[in-house]
């Protein structure tokens, strides 16, 4: 049993979710660490602290999640913030994406955050407090991004059911945030790491034009600082009211701005017909 | 309509689907219509030399990719595609298991992607079309105790906006509907799935189906002017690509945007804090 706060976080090995774990550990807070493979997590956190728990975990897997979230439990006696970080991006045309490779994707970025959610919010409603952050993206707000179809729709998921999630968690003192990144400098474009569809078909110049532009442009030059983001998602945690939506970097502050001015003049310009069909 | 058009509309045998079918017909245009039960949809359409009924499991790609085949050997084309099938879920995120949290998304994203992934290459090869991806208000502002629901439905607005982007280079053009509520049978048990583990410390979830329940048969929206604004859309030289149905989508939605814009502000500085110093 221990007093400081157990933050439990997906997709631990690199990216935002490895940033994260260091800077909590370095605050002295209990961190439950979860990857697909030991080994990735452990070589790349390389702490044996008492306070940090790594753990190999299948996400998409309900059992395997209900296994680390009981871990926790008997390691720290609670689970506090939980971190929903575990995803990746795929750039195909909707025509191209498999119905298997669209799935997988979904498998991780959306059904893997239900399960976790499904098995952490006993002990949250238990104890009467909790923060669960749910990582989307800027494409999960703004979906002006050509050849991101199902990525974009994975992430869109997330932002619709943490707000749900938002007001059923509130009367037992639970804060729900979405956390909507920009561009940030992690491996998230590397080639390792981005999906591409197997049977990609010529016609979709404008989506390679985009795969090239993240994978050759963008990548490496992006202009968020992961250790930064991190940061503010630890000051979030530490709000009273922190925000149900939390925009990260310039660039999603700026998309979110574009993305609701036009879904306003959308709702403006087409008022008349949208509000003839009343009985 | 200014001309004959092929359409091909899921979800036909009730709701919007049948509306559309039945005022498309009256006004001469050829139409394909899906339902997993074909004698439903005999019964609902009667007989009509211009109705293609198509017995089809949008879940299963195969049976979807047959039904289009069938239409285009049918009426030599497919014009406008109306992605209508689709159910309501109710449930804490906790409540609903993983099998009834994909059940839904089977029907309400994956049976839309199967649709779209095999009407593409007909609409490509013509240069044009009109697909309608049927979404909802919950999809834009979703409401307690509908979290997996609001997921399936924000992933529908994220691939429609990406699909537009995708697919605007061969003239075809997309078009997200977001209706609040119509008096259909959406809200009663033989359409509506509710969780069936219930948790009793989910009152205020419970209390929301409740008043839901209620509502049907008193729901606002006319779907017959619903169908007419869809057909009246399809007919625009420069569509929406938001749609919102109803007086009432039309003033929740207006209040995501400024609730939206206003937490936007809120945590600007937090948001902007998080870029690399540039030098």
């Amino acid at each position: 049993m221990s007093n400081q706060k157990t933050w439990f976080i997906t997709g631990a090995s690199k990216g935002l979710g490895l940033v994260m774990v260091n800077q909590l550990l370095k605050q002295g807070y209990n961190v439950v660490a979860t990857s697909r493979k030991l080994t990735d997590l452990t070589g790349a956190v390389g702490s044996n602290a008492a306070n940090f728990l790594p753990l190999a975990v299948d996400i998409t897997s309900e059992a395997s999640v209900k296994e680390a979230i009981d871990a926790t439990i008997n390691t720290f006696g609670h689970i506090d913030v939980v971190v929903n970080n575990a995803g990746y991006g795929m750039v195909g045309g909707l025509e191209e994406v498999s119905n298997a490779e669209a799935r997988a994707n979904f498998d991780v970025n959306v059904f893997g955050s239900l399960n976790v959610i499904r098995e952490a919010m006993p002990y949250l409603r238990g104890q009467g407090s909790g923060h669960i952050f749910n990582i989307a993206s800027i494409g999960g707000f703004n979906g002006n991004f050509p050849g991101w179809g199902i990525y974009c729709a994975t992430k869109f998921a997330v932002h619709g059911f943490t707000e749900s999630l938002a007001a059923e968690a509130k009367p037992f003192g639970v804060n729900v945030t979405v956390v909507s990144p920009g561009y940030f400098r992690t491996s998230f474009l590397d080639s390792g790491s981005l999906i591409v569809p197997k049977n990609p078909n010529d016609a979709y110049q404008n989506v390679r034009d985009s795969q090239a532009a993240h994978q050759n442009e963008i990548n490496g030059n992006q202009p968020g600082d992961p250790e930064k983001g991190v940061a503010a998602i630890i000051a979030t945690a530490n709000e009273s009211n922190p925000p149900l939506h939390l925009f990260l970097g310039q660039d999603a502050y700026d998309m979110a701005y574009v993305k609701m001015d036009a879904v306003k003049s959308d709702l403006e310009t087409w008022k008349e017909l949208s509000t003839s069909t009343g009985f | 309509m200014d001309s004959k058009k092929v359409w091909f509309i899921t979800g036909a045998s009730k709701g919007l689907g049948l509306s559309l079918v039945k005022q498309l017909l009256e006004a001469g245009q050829y139409v394909a219509g899906t339902s997993r039960n074909p004698a439903e949809l005999h019964n609902a359409v009667g007989e009509n030399p211009n109705f293609l009924p198509l017995q089809v499991d949008l879940a299963n790609e195969a049976s979807v990719s047959a039904a289009i085949k069938t239409t285009v050997d049918t009426f030599k084309s497919i014009d406008v595609v109306v992605n209508n099938a689709g159910y309501g879920i109710g449930g804490s995120i906790e409540e609903l298991t993983d099998k009834e949290t994909r059940d839904s998304f089977d029907i309400n994203v994956f049976g839309t992607l199967n649709v779209v992934r095999h009407v593409l290459p007909y609409m490509r090869a013509q240069l044009s079309g009109h697909i309608i991806n049927i979404s909802s208000i919950a999809g834009i502002a979703p409401a307690t105790g509908w979290a997996v629901y609001g997921a399936t439905k924000f992933a529908v607005a994220g691939l429609t906006e990406v699909l537009a982007a995708d697919v605007k280079a061969f003239g075809i053009k997309v078009t997200l509907v977001a209706p609040g509520a119509f008096r259909t049978s959406f809200l009663t048990p033989d359409s509506l799935s509710i969780a069936a583990n219930s948790i009793d410390a989910y009152k205020d979830v419970h209390e929301t189906h409740a008043r839901y329940l209620k509502m049907n048969g008193t729901q606002i929206g006319d779907p017959e002017k619903a169908a007419k604004a869809m057909i009246a859309v399809v007919d625009e030289p420069n569509p929406p690509l938001y749609l919102l149905l109803g007086s009432d989508a039309y003033s929740r939605a207006i209040t995501k945007v400024e609730n939206m814009v206003n937490e936007f502000r809120k945590w600007e500085g937090l948001t902007k804090s998080t870029d690399y110093q540039t030098v």
